[in-house]
């Protein structure tokens, strides 16, 4: 477990299990949807200064294929799925069941199950968050983007960096048959949604 | 100011949120930018320039890197040049950034007020914009050469423009 903080150890450990359990849940549904092949696991839980977010998640200055959920409210939130184009590629690939497109523009279909990817590990894991925290989460719908990846992080990092000057974020590790892919999920809170998340952490202790 | 608000490593180093840095030819900075302004400051004759990743339009007394905020982060670049007896009339800037993204939904959209404060600050000192590339819902990747003064900017699926 790679837990970097500002909050105590243990509170942090704790965040970590919590996160876990969601992430556990999202990576039962991929299982589902991906035929048993793709899982998840949770990587990290940092509590990490803003200047220092793009190097930790290691999303350096590369273009990537996002998909993107948004929770609006005051338990908000943003979840990014992230993937580089060869890995998307395959994805897309293996879930319409054909060879991977060389074409340089995504088609609509390519798009939709990429979105319905997003839709499907992105609900598993606010669903469970809603019970962690006692607050119903509805996403907004999946939104695919092909971006720099450190400016994505940076827009849902906004809400974040008007009241505090270090973020909190989740990575995540995926695997498909066994062997570890390319593909990332950050969750980045709200300072509300933070807020009931450290809620939800003292409950537990 | 805090020694994590300034990007340490010249020549050629990123320039993360809240960041800044001063440097001189052949230093070159780059950022990638989304709702954020960089803001590029110059000065043709020595080749001198500074660079800013500014994440919101005012501090309101809050705390943070002074490059965080376009109030302190203008200020405080001015100050840099300043130091080294450079005037500030001879100053020029380049701006790029502040898109809407996420189709302008989802987390708070912060990139047009980044902008004005920006401007605003800029129209203060009297620095003129000679270059900028600005909002659209598209995230930028920067260079600043100081060498040159020129702000390289691309974006996702788009031929680089120099500014």
């Amino acid at each position: 477990m790679n837990t970097s903080t500002s909050c105590s150890t243990a509170n942090m450990e704790r965040m970590h299990h919590l996160l876990a359990s969601a992430t556990h849940e999202a990576s039962e549904a991929m299982k589902r949807w991906t035929n048993g092949q793709v899982s998840l696991t949770l990587d990290a839980v940092k509590e990490t200064p803003l200047e220092c977010v793009s190097e930790e998640a290691d999303l350096g200055d590369e273009l990537l294929t996002m998909i993107v959920l948004t929770l609006d409210g005051e338990s908000g939130g943003t979840l990014i799925l992230a993937f580089d184009e060869e890995n998307g590629r395959d994805l897309a690939a293996a879930l319409l069941n054909r060879e991977r497109s060389s074409d340089p523009e995504w088609s609509a279909i390519e798009k939709s199950a990429l979105n319905e990817t997003g839709n499907i590990l992105g609900c598993a894991y606010l669903n469970a968050l809603t019970r962690f925290i006692g607050v119903e989460l509805v996403p907004s719908p999946p939104y695919f983007i092909q971006d720099f990846g450190a400016s994505v992080l940076e827009q849902a990092l906004m809400e974040q960096a008007m009241c505090s000057e270090t973020a909190l974020i989740c990575q995540t590790r995926f695997q498909r048959n066994g062997r570890e892919l390319s593909w990332d999920v950050f969750f980045v809170p709200s300072p509300g949604m933070r807020e009931r998340l450290d809620q939800a952490v003292a409950r537990e202790a | 100011m805090s020694p994590s608000a300034v990007a340490q490593e010249k020549k050629h180093a990123p320039v993360n949120m809240g960041q800044h840095v001063f440097g001189q030819a052949p230093d070159r900075f780059t950022s990638v930018l989304g709702s954020c302004i960089g803001v590029a400051l110059y000065h043709p004759r020595t080749h001198t320039g500074a660079f800013v990743h500014v994440v919101l339009p005012e501090s309101l007394g809050r705390s943070g890197p002074e490059g965080k905020f376009a109030d302190t982060a203008i200020p405080c670049l001015i100050r840099l040049f300043q130091q080294q007896g450079i005037p500030i009339r001879e100053m020029v800037a380049k701006i790029a950034g502040g898109a809407s993204m996420f189709n302008s939904k989802g987390p708070i959209q912060i990139g047009e007020a980044n902008e004005a404060a920006v401007r605003e600050k800029l129209a203060e000192a009297k620095i003129p914009i000679l270059g900028e590339h600005l909002q659209g819902a598209k995230g930028r990747r920067v260079e600043f050469d100081c060498s040159t003064g020129i702000l390289r900017v691309e974006i996702a699926g788009q031929k680089p423009v120099e500014l």
